[in-house]
């Protein structure tokens, strides 16, 4: 093992870590992900609440009034509102502000604004709407639509976000951009002045990128990025063979110690996350689901007791294990287990810069979403639709993450069975090679 | 009195290895401050520690938290085995042993 952790593929692995884990934009994307994940399963519960147990037409219809149930549900669709239809905001702000940390930059709540504040320049405050039974649609202005500012528009507060911090921040440290006054002025005034020609440089290149994109392609900025990045992005990377490739590659890196964040966090979860909440918006709307492969999909059958689907790896050794050592490690790991944290095993047992461990660690994952993309898509289960934090235990994570399908919890209790039975091989021949040397050193 | 910082990619598993510290540090009767935190907000954080210890999953940070706080404070990367098996003593003890050091 320890031949083997100072190997060249190791070292490799920490250099590609090093630089994906150091660069300051992928490192703001995941730390701005990370900030607004709250949101994410705030309107996860909501979902949950309205569609499941406040629904006029469930059964709490029959227990209360179906009109006081709708509403109660619009205390929901306020939150909702407040959540899931302004992520693309959401994401622009944290980038802003995750951005400033990771340069190093003080003066954080400007870039902030002017992130803000270009987010709307570059959104056309026009919608369609069609009355019912009318055939022609009217243009509706003065109003800011929702598919920009909801999830549909991720990337466009993902790139304003980058684009505009970055170009503030450059901006900004030009001392010749600065106004400079003699006198008895307080630092804050200077202050205020000092940003002032920063911001106004930022929002008006916005404003006529903005404008000669449209003149260009006939096309408004959210539609151009949606259609050139988004899109294809997304196909590749949630459609399953990109999904399973891009997750192994993540779990590959833990099995090296580095966490699988690292390569999951930014390539990922940006449109994991999209899909979830597609999916959530569906969901709570009554229209079919549009995605199998989401968030909460991923955190709901391959990272039971962790990445890995550790909790089989555990079973595995409580059952059929003959090593001391591993039973008592496994018994600590247990508690962070239930609660999808795997370090304390891949790290204590460990599986890290075990091949033999690595290598099932790698394979859980991918029979774990094949088999649940597959029971999704025939129908077996219903479509994961509510975003659940990734520390909530399995089997409850998979009737909560499902509205409330008892499948989906029985499909986990079965896919945790079966990969017990992936690492089983794997930890036979770990335990005969760790005899095999135990008895060579012994000699 | 010392100030211990652990870090590492959510703050959460390294706080099963916090709690295991403090109870280290509660027998040897030593006075020391232990808490976790994301790397995300390191940054808001190093500089009320003494010694920074970077989860080893996060090892790969170890060039860029090094240049954030300018030597000014060790940072140290916790041996996978301690931490995998929450060995609070022997990290602690590590971690009291690289501040006297300086």
């Amino acid at each position: 093992m320890s031949s083997f952790s100072k190997t060249r593929i190791v070292d490799r692995f920490a250099a590609v870590a090093q630089k994906l884990g150091g660069q300051i934009h992928l490192r703001t994307l995941r730390d701005a992900f990370a900030s607004i994940m709250p949101f994410i399963i705030l309107a996860g519960f909501i979902t949950l609440i309205n569609s499941v147990i406040l629904e006029p037409t469930g059964f709490m219809g029959k227990i209360i009034n179906p009109d006081t149930l709708t509403t109660w549900q619009s205390i929901g669709e306020s939150i909702t509102n407040g959540t899931l239809n302004i992520m693309t905001l959401l994401i622009a702000v944290a980038i802003a502000y995750h951005m400033c940390v990771n340069r190093g930059y003080k003066n954080v709540i400007a870039p902030i604004l002017v992130v803000l504040s270009t987010m709307i320049v570059v959104t056309p405050l026009t919608t369609t709407f069609t009355p019912e039974g009318a055939a022609e649609s009217f243009l509706v202005s003065d109003v800011i639509p929702i598919s920009y500012t909801s999830a549909t528009g991720m990337f466009v507060g993902i790139v304003v976000g980058l684009l505009a911090t970055e170009l503030f921040i450059k901006l900004s440290s030009s001392s010749r951009l600065q106004i400079h006054i003699s006198g008895n002025i307080p630092p804050a005034v200077i202050k205020s002045f000092n940003v002032l020609i920063p911001i106004m440089i930022n929002v008006i290149i916005f404003a006529f990128a903005s404008f000669l994109l449209n003149l260009l392609f006939s096309m408004d900025f959210n539609t151009l990025i949606t259609s050139m990045i988004t899109k294809p992005l997304s196909y590749i990377t949630t459609s399953l063979p990109g999904f399973l490739i891009i997750t192994s590659i993540a779990n590959l890196f833990f099995g090296f110690g580095i966490h699988q964040a690292v390569i999951s966090g930014p390539i990922l979860d940006p449109f994991l996350l999209q899909n979830m909440q597609d999916n959530m918006i569906a969901f709570a709307n009554h229209q079919e689901i549009p995605h199998i492969i989401n968030m909460a999909f991923k955190d709901t059958f391959a990272v039971m007791g962790g990445s890995g689907n550790t909790i089989s790896l555990l079973i595995a050794i409580f059952i059929f294990s003959r090593r001391k050592d591993y039973k008592d490690i496994s018994k600590m790991t247990i508690t962070p287990a239930a609660f999808n944290i795997s370090e304390p095993i891949i790290f204590g047992l460990p599986i890290v810069f075990n091949p033999m461990l690595i290598i099932p660690f790698v394979l859980a994952p991918i029979f774990s979403l094949t088999v649940a993309y597959y029971a999704t898509a025939l129908g077996l289960i219903n479509h994961v639709v509510v975003q659940t934090p990734w520390t909530t235990p399995p089997v409850i994570s998979g009737f909560l993450a499902t509205g409330g399908d008892w499948r989906a919890a029985l499909l986990q209790i079965i896919i945790i069975a079966a990969t017990v039975f992936i690492y089983l091989p794997f930890l036979k021949v770990d335990e005969r090679v760790n005899a095999m040397q135990m008895a060579k050193k012994s000699e | 009195m010392y100030n211990i910082l652990l870090v590492c990619n959510q703050g959460m598993s390294t706080s099963f290895l916090v709690e295991k510290m403090k109870q280290a540090a509660q027998e040897k009767e030593k006075d020391v401050t232990i808490w976790a935190v994301s790397d995300a907000e390191l940054n808001e954080n190093w500089e009320k520690a003494d010694i920074v210890l970077l989860g080893p999953q996060v090892s790969y940070l170890k060039s860029t938290a090094e240049k954030a706080v300018g030597n000014s404070i060790p940072i140290e990367v916790i041996d996978f085995l301690d931490y995998g098996r929450v060995n609070g003593e022997a990290v602690l003890d590590k971690a009291l042993k690289s501040i006297n050091k300086d």
